[in-house]
């Protein structure tokens, strides 16, 4: 079935990516599709938008697919929005802030992400990957609305805008530094609302205080009149293609390391190797300290197989 | 195809022109509350638009909020593109002020349940997960 469905995918059938999204989403047969794509024709220009819930993600990135759509590009959207930690539901409403016509050149999907991932879903480099060998011109990554700290983005896109608001606070002096760090352009959006002055220049202070963001642009934006969407478009544009590569490359091989670990590990208990629960009973009982039972455990694994 | 352990997807949207949406925002966050993984569309949307949307998530359901009187072109144009679209699995839902005669029109027409006004979330949730498992969408 699943070749069925990469065929389908590769003669450029959109159910069928948005299908093989689904499969990658929840981890299923993940790593067979990512040995199938093998690698894009032509890399997308990856951009992920983050900042604070509220601030206006999904309404600018409404805006700019219709300015993508204007220079005849196409788009693909992976929009995260967060996944009920009680219910394992989400209400996933970005869509509705984005353009709503039917268009071939646009793709929209919606993603949960999981309570202590952080601010993306799950297997997300995997989504761009697939996305990308869809051979969208773009691809427009909406985190679920960043807080201090929420930094992987970086490592999955080319260029990372990060979003503000008029009258954000003093917040904006020291707290957000993580993520001033890893903004290739600062927007000020709302910039229609009073206030976006103080807040640039808050900005501007914040950015210069260190070499490495002395330079990255800040740009006042407004969905609502529309106010600097092409500027925008144009700073990103001039960003360099800067993704990286091998972070990305190391995240897979270190999620395969993990599964396969795992697996091996629930094999191992599912099996009551004699064993393993010996290790367990001595580590319970305080015989073995942690890193004796870490080597105890990979020595056991080594021998399983 | 999805089994009892992949969250449902379902598409909640507004089709025509008919900006009432109390009703479907309350069964969004019912239907979240379960569980599900809600995609909200929003409001003023063509059968074009909701079909496309349901393609593009993947969803396994769609459910249809209509106050407008509109639901016997609507609906009909609606499912006539999911058909076309090869999604003719996905199962579909009605909400809103449905004249008691047309239900029965609608749910010749492919519609799995018409939920009037007064209906209890509960019955909603458990519909679904019914449906869900008995593995008709």
């Amino acid at each position: 079935m699943l070749d069925a469905l990469l065929e389908r995918f590769r003669q450029g059938d959109r159910r069928a990516l948005a299908q093989l999204l689904s499969l990658a989403a929840r981890g299923d047969q993940l790593e067979t599709i990512l040995d199938r794509l093998g690698l894009p024709a032509k890399p997308s220009r990856v951009v992920a938008f983050t900042g604070s819930a509220g601030v206006g993600k999904s309404t600018l990135i409404g805006r700019l697919i219709d300015v993508l759509r204007k220079q005849q590009t196409t788009v693909a959207v992976l929009a995260c929005d967060p996944q009920s930690p009680l219910s394992g539901g989400a209400l996933l409403g970005d869509r509705v802030r984005m353009p709503s016509n039917p268009d071939d050149g646009v793709f929209i999907r919606s993603l949960a992400a999981a309570p202590g991932q952080g601010v993306l879903a799950g297997h997300l480099d995997a989504l761009v990957r697939i996305t990308e060998a869809f051979s969208f011109d773009n691809v427009l990554i909406e985190t679920v609305g960043a807080g201090q700290g929420d930094t992987d983005v970086r490592d999955l896109a080319d260029v990372v805008v990060l979003l503000f608001q008029p009258e954000s606070g003093d917040d904006i002096q020291g707290e957000k530094a993580g993520l001033l760090e890893i903004a290739d352009v600062v927007v000020i959006h709302k910039s229609d609302l009073p206030g976006a002055e103080k807040t640039e220049s808050q900005l501007q202070m914040a950015l210069h205080l260190s070499a490495h963001t002395a330079n990255v642009p800040i740009l006042r934006v407004s969905g609502r009149t529309g106010e600097g969407i092409d500027a925008l478009w144009s700073a990103v544009q001039a960003c360099p293609l800067r993704r990286n590569h091998l972070s990305v490359s190391s995240r897979a091989l270190l999620r395969l390391v993990r599964e396969n670990l795992e697996s091996r590990l629930s094999q191992t208990e599912a099996n009551h190797d004699p064993a393993w629960l010996a290790i367990l009973e001595q580590w319970r009982q305080g015989t073995l300290s942690n890193t004796q039972a870490v080597a105890a455990a990979w020595k056991l694994l080594r021998s399983v197989n | 195809m999805p089994t009892a352990t992949v969250p449902l997807r379902i598409v909640l949207a507004k089709v025509g022109l008919d900006g009432h949406d109390r009703g479907i925002k309350v069964v969004a966050r019912a239907l979240r509350d379960a569980g599900m993984q809600v995609i909200y569309a929003g409001l003023w949307l063509t059968p074009e638009a909701v079909v496309r949307t349901v393609a593009d998530e993947d969803a396994n359901w769609l459910g249809l909020s209509i106050l407008s009187g509109a639901h016997l072109t609507l609906v009909p144009r609606v499912i006539q593109l999911l058909n076309e679209a090869g999604l003719g699995h996905v199962g579909v839902m009605v909400g809103g002020i449905i004249p008691e005669g047309d239900i029965s029109k609608l749910t010749h027409m492919g519609v799995a349940r018409v939920f009037g006004p007064g209906t209890a979330l509960p019955d909603i949730v458990a519909f679904l997960h019914y449906r869900s498992t008995a593995g008709h969408a």
